[in-house]
């Protein structure tokens, strides 16, 4: 189920028969990561972050992501969810955590384990992280994927900033992976792990993880993919719900449960001053005060693109809003009390089990030009370009707006012509092949 | 010759009180930075010298100019307002020593490390300031030939 070459593996794709060529994606995109080319939506691979902004404003559908599907699942002998806690979020009020997980099973997977555990436990950790090490400051949250590969395409100086614990998704599936094989007498290749999750980025940080050698994860199914088995599931069984409510199997952390919401990450830090900031312009404001010496007096950062956290992610089913309402009652039903020992948490961080496996890297930048020379011989060049566009950043020639399409003329990807506002010296332009491709990125 | 010929210049004004756009300039010189090529380490280096002299104008002058040039040997900032001026730049430089109001600190600025800040991260650093007129920094930036990956 992993497709794609690890190093341009992308979650976030353009189906070209859908699309009608409108540059609403080319618009939303953080990165300026789109043009419109022949009446078609491209995707520049190496600025690609998979936030997903482009497949929420698509109004076509015709922007959609990669993750695992159900039946690909078929390929293992013994088949565990880890659902995030988003799930939790997308039912009723009469739906309870532990319902959700038994519908689960019902819908095929041998065993599902709750992460609001996991979750806790990467808190303690966390707080333990930040007692051992007084600098640098801020340290930022590594659970959002996109906030990982952001910093490392263009925030590279911040990647020493990431605290070094893997998220709770990928702690739950080394301790899986530790257990279950042992347990179960079966090789680990007969064990699918599969995260359920509302984020297109999470399979993206499976088929090429920033900071492990090899996710421990085997996909990650989409909660709008699932979502209507597992209803199906719960409304065959009313009467094993009934027995579930009276006899709850998991015991839910509270602190963990709150995760899927923006500030959830750092919510349970005892003694240390924590930012949250959700939102993709917010977060990129945020860490460019951050690249500028800022916020040093906050000892953590958690940074989440989606708006109020993983709960708002694009693949969800339930309006972020209800969701969040939802998940704030569980949070209050679960209590305060912890779930976690913070002796195993101690155990397991000084052990390095919770730990990268290799530092956060910058990923190959895009200057103007590798010599120097050039390079500012360029700038200076689209400075001039770019005073002559019109600044209307219509995105008639392909481009999202008038300072990246001078961007890509220096860099040799378009010219001037395709600018209709522009007087070209030849006349009237023809009316295709208004763009050179010299080489494509 | 070919380094002198290669320098890149750019004119920003910053106004001061704007704390809406309080880091625009910064934010854009690093970004052009990035564009040429500049090795990460140089890169922050010269965002957090441009942050802090930007706020400081933001913070206490009416305006400014920021001029950026850049050679492939060296960044270039130099930041001159038209403010009150530094009576004591001794004490200024001095690290922890902030004259921040309890608003500017309420947002998060004037923790005293503007001036000593910017002088730690530059390669050469000149102050220049007459009370009642404004003050003038210039800084350079060594890229000691590093490029970026």
């Amino acid at each position: 189920m992993k497709n794609g070459t690890a190093a341009n593996f992308h979650a976030i794709h353009i189906t070209r028969d859908k699309c009608i060529g409108c540059v609403h994606c080319m618009a939303a995109c953080p990165t300026r990561a789109i043009r419109v080319e022949n009446g078609k939506a491209r995707i520049i691979d190496q600025l690609c972050i998979d936030c997903a902004e482009c497949l929420r404003v698509c109004p076509h559908d015709a922007v959609h992501s990669h993750t695992t599907s159900f039946a690909s699942l078929e390929a293992f002998d013994y088949k565990v969810a880890i659902p995030s806690t988003v799930l939790y979020g997308q039912f009723g009020p009469t739906v309870l955590p532990n319902e959700i997980l038994s519908a689960l099973r019902r819908v095929g997977f041998d065993e599902v384990y709750d992460l609001s555990s996991i979750c806790e436990l990467n808190c303690a950790a966390t707080e333990e992280y930040l007692n051992d090490h007084p600098r640098p400051r801020p340290y930022i949250t590594a659970t959002c994927p996109v906030v990982v590969r952001i910093i490392q395409r263009r925030y590279p100086s911040l990647c020493g900033q990431i605290l070094p614990i893997e998220p709770p998704r990928e702690i739950a599936a080394k301790i899986l992976r530790t257990i279950l094989p042992k347990s179960l007498g079966l090789p680990a290749a007969k064990i699918g792990i599969i995260h359920i999750t509302p984020c297109p980025a999470k399979m993206v940080s499976i088929n090429s993880p920033a900071t492990l050698a090899k996710s421990y994860l085997d996909g990650a199914i989409s909660i709008r993919d699932i979502f209507p088995q597992i209803l199906q599931a719960l409304s065959k069984n009313e009467e094993d719900a009934l027995m579930r409510h009276l006899f709850p199997e998991t015991l839910f952390s509270g602190t963990g449960m709150g995760w899927s919401l923006s500030g959830g990450e750092t919510r349970g830090l005892k003694s240390h001053r924590a930012v949250a900031v959700s939102g993709l312009r917010d977060t990129m404001r945020v860490l460019d005060e951050v690249e500028g010496g800022l916020l040093q007096d906050i000892d953590l950062l958690e940074c989440t693109v989606c708006p109020d956290g993983c709960v708002g992610g694009p693949l969800g089913v339930e309006n972020r809003f209800l969701a969040k309402s939802r998940v704030l009652e569980l949070v209050a039903a679960a209590g305060e009390h912890a779930v976690v020992d913070q002796k195993d948490v101690s155990r397991l961080y000084h052990r390095n089990f919770l730990s990268f496996d290799h530092p956060l890297e910058p990923v190959e930048s895009h200057p103007l030009d590798r010599d120097p020379a050039k390079a500012i011989r360029k700038a200076t060049r689209r400075e001039k370009i770019f005073a002559g566009l019109p600044l209307k950043d219509c995105g008639i020639c392909g481009a999202p707006d008038c300072r990246t399409l001078a961007d890509d003329i220096v860099r040799g990807y378009a010219r001037l012509e395709a600018c209709p506002f522009v007087p070209t010296k030849k006349g009237p332009k023809a009316g295709s092949g208004k763009k050179k491709k010299k080489e494509k990125r | 010759m070919a380094g002198a010929e290669a320098t890149y210049r750019k004119e920003f004004p910053v106004k001061g009180g704007d704390f809406a756009k309080a880091g625009a300039v910064a934010c854009e010189i690093k970004e052009l930075l990035k564009d040429l090529g500049l090795a990460v380490a140089t890169v922050r280096r010269a965002a957090i010298v441009a942050y802090e002299a930007e706020m400081n104008v933001i913070m206490y002058a009416r305006e400014a100019r920021v001029d950026l040039a850049v050679s492939p040997d060296e960044v270039r900032l130099t930041f001159d307002d038209r403010g009150p001026g530094i009576p004591d730049v001794e004490l200024a430089l001095t690290e922890g020593y902030s004259t921040a109001t309890a608003e500017m600190r309420e947002l998060g600025f004037g923790a005293g490390m503007g001036l000593p800040n910017i002088k730690r991260n530059a390669d050469v650093f000149a102050i220049d300031s007459e009370v009642g007129r404004g003050t003038r920094l210039d800084i350079i930036i060594r890229t000691n030939g590093h490029v970026t990956p």
